[in-house]
């Protein structure tokens, strides 16, 4: 009796009941090992007012598990979560990196989200009982000014590194009611201006209210807000739901996950 | 339990917000700022008076801050609980998920600035081991200068000079190595001809965070490279890092 009543807690339903009133609540949850997994974050990309973004992964499975001949995947997504283009990557050095600007996303000018994923056909250095995630670092370059580099924030999505089946999500986990209050733990006065970009990390609708307004995020969907707000409060119902703030003064900017 | 550090040296400045509430629990506390630094062979603990600017926050500038000093949040026990031979897990208060932060921020006096939100937590205090850092993931070959700041906070009040070495793994040698210290914020250039993937920053005996600085027409880069587990998500992290790092440590001994 006991060992149904903990599996039954354990699954989706259950978590979103114990996340909902607070019980043993679950913030994140990983696959469970049917097959090995390639975990990515939810990596913001900008193309918006000057910007350009730079992406800089490794190589894991050379580094870790002395695999040479694997690949990545890029998916990249509009705000929306349009799918805009998948690419891959082969050749790959123990440390990587590209730009991503707006002639590589067909002129658009814009922001959004987009995805790694790794993969190999090898299947004895690598079995079903490894994770990997490739936390990576994002830069970011306003009007061809130095890239300011920031780490990965939100585990998204998964897939599998031995196929190109499909990429689940939902890592993060949610509640019924927006029951969910983080603070970023920044003091916000003296900035010219404060954008906060927000990713769904998951398959479900994410509302959340910032400075005593309403939203409503859709499944992987992205939004930028702008707050004015010296301490600044998330209340939602997704249990890990941080963004990605951009400070600015001057003409000078600063990035950092909250 | 977490604490706090800065940076200060003749070409940056640094700014350290430290906030009194907990991320998931916002609301008015008595917790108070104490600082604590190494000196004749124990910890000096003192309390920081001036600095708390409201209910909220502390934020210390850069004329607060020197670079073998760290902050912690505590109440009045902790001049009953402080031992100055050993920093201790004073209490919880920072202990929560996500983990708790201030935002250290650096600033050029011509207006560049860069910060992330940091913590030095108590578990990587009482141990001793080798940080294993790619260089290639956030130095910047075009950049005018990159610098690692690797901070070291060790339990006991010790200012050990050790060995940070820049590795590269592909032909197994050692490109440069320099000499730093425990309880310290220490500083290294990274000349641009190391900016490569396969070199790898790499220290002996003690943990730090590896923090780098990117510098271009007065603007900054500010962040931190993963420690390897972070990259492995399942059970055998341990094994696998362990093998690694046993691979990096036959190059530097």
């Amino acid at each position: 009796m006991k060992s149904l009543v903990k599996k039954l807690a354990n699954t989706d339903l259950g978590i979103l009941i114990r996340n909902s009133i607070n019980f043993k609540p679950v913030y994140y949850k990983h696959h469970e090992n049917k097959f090995p997994g390639s975990v990515s974050d939810a990596f913001l990309w900008r193309t918006d007012n000057g910007y350009r973004t730079k992406f800089k992964f490794s190589d894991i499975l050379n580094l870790f598990y002395k695999i040479d001949d694997s690949w990545v995947e890029f998916h990249f997504y509009s705000k929306t979560n349009k799918l805009i283009k998948i690419e891959k990557k082969n050749n790959l050095l123990l440390s990587n990196e590209f730009e991503i600007n707006s002639k590589y996303l067909d002129n658009l000018e814009d922001y959004g989200t987009f995805y790694i994923f790794h993969y190999s056909k090898n299947k004895t250095k690598i079995t079903n009982e490894d994770i990997i995630s490739n936390r990576c670092y994002l830069g970011y370059s306003q009007n061809n000014n130095l890239y300011t580099f920031v780490h990965g924030n939100t585990f998204a999505k998964f897939s599998n590194i031995n196929s190109k089946s499909e990429v689940l999500t939902n890592i993060v986990k949610t509640s019924f009611l927006k029951n969910q209050t983080y603070t970023i733990q920044k003091y916000f006065e003296g900035f010219d201006k404060n954008e906060l970009f927000f990713s769904n990390p998951t398959n479900k609708l994410i509302k959340f209210s910032i400075d005593r307004r309403n939203y409503k995020l859709k499944p992987n969907n992205t939004l930028k807000l702008e707050t004015a707000s010296p301490i600044v409060s998330i209340n939602s119902n997704c249990m890990f739901f941080r963004p990605i703030i951009f400070s600015y003064k001057g003409k000078y900017m600063d990035v950092h996950h909250a | 339990m977490n604490f706090f550090y800065g940076i200060n040296n003749n070409f940056l400045k640094s700014e350290i917000q430290i906030p009194t509430f907990q991320n998931r629990n916002f609301k008015k506390t008595n917790v108070k700022l104490f600082k604590s630094y190494p000196e004749n062979g124990k910890w000096v603990l003192q309390e920081v008076y001036k600095n708390k600017i409201n209910d909220y926050f502390y934020i210390l500038k850069n004329e607060d801050i020197l670079n073998n000093e760290i902050f912690f949040l505590a109440d009045d026990n902790i001049y009953d609980k402080f031992n100055n031979k050993k920093l201790e897990n004073f209490n919880s208060f920072t202990d929560t998920s996500p983990a708790f932060r201030a935002n250290l921020k650096i600033y050029l006096k011509q207006g560049g600035f860069s910060s992330y939100q940091s913590e030095y937590p108590y578990k990587m205090i009482t141990k001793k081991g080798s940080i294993v850092s790619p260089i290639a993931s956030i130095a910047n070959s075009n950049a005018e200068k990159n610098y690692v700041f690797i901070k070291n906070i060790f339990q006991e009040p010790i200012e050990d000079i050790f060995r940070v070495y820049l590795v590269n793994y592909k032909t197994k040698k050692i490109e440069e190595q320099f000499e730093i210290k425990t309880n310290y914020t220490n500083c290294i250039e990274i000349n641009n001809k190391h900016i490569k993937p396969e070199i790898f920053l790499v220290t002996e005996k003690y943990l730090g965070i590896p923090m780098y600085v990117s510098i271009k027409n007065n603007f900054l880069s500010f962040e931190h490279t993963h420690p390897p587990h972070e990259y492995i998500l399942s059970e055998n992290k341990f094994l696998k890092i362990t093998d690694i790092k046993k691979e990096i440590n036959e190059i530097i001994s």
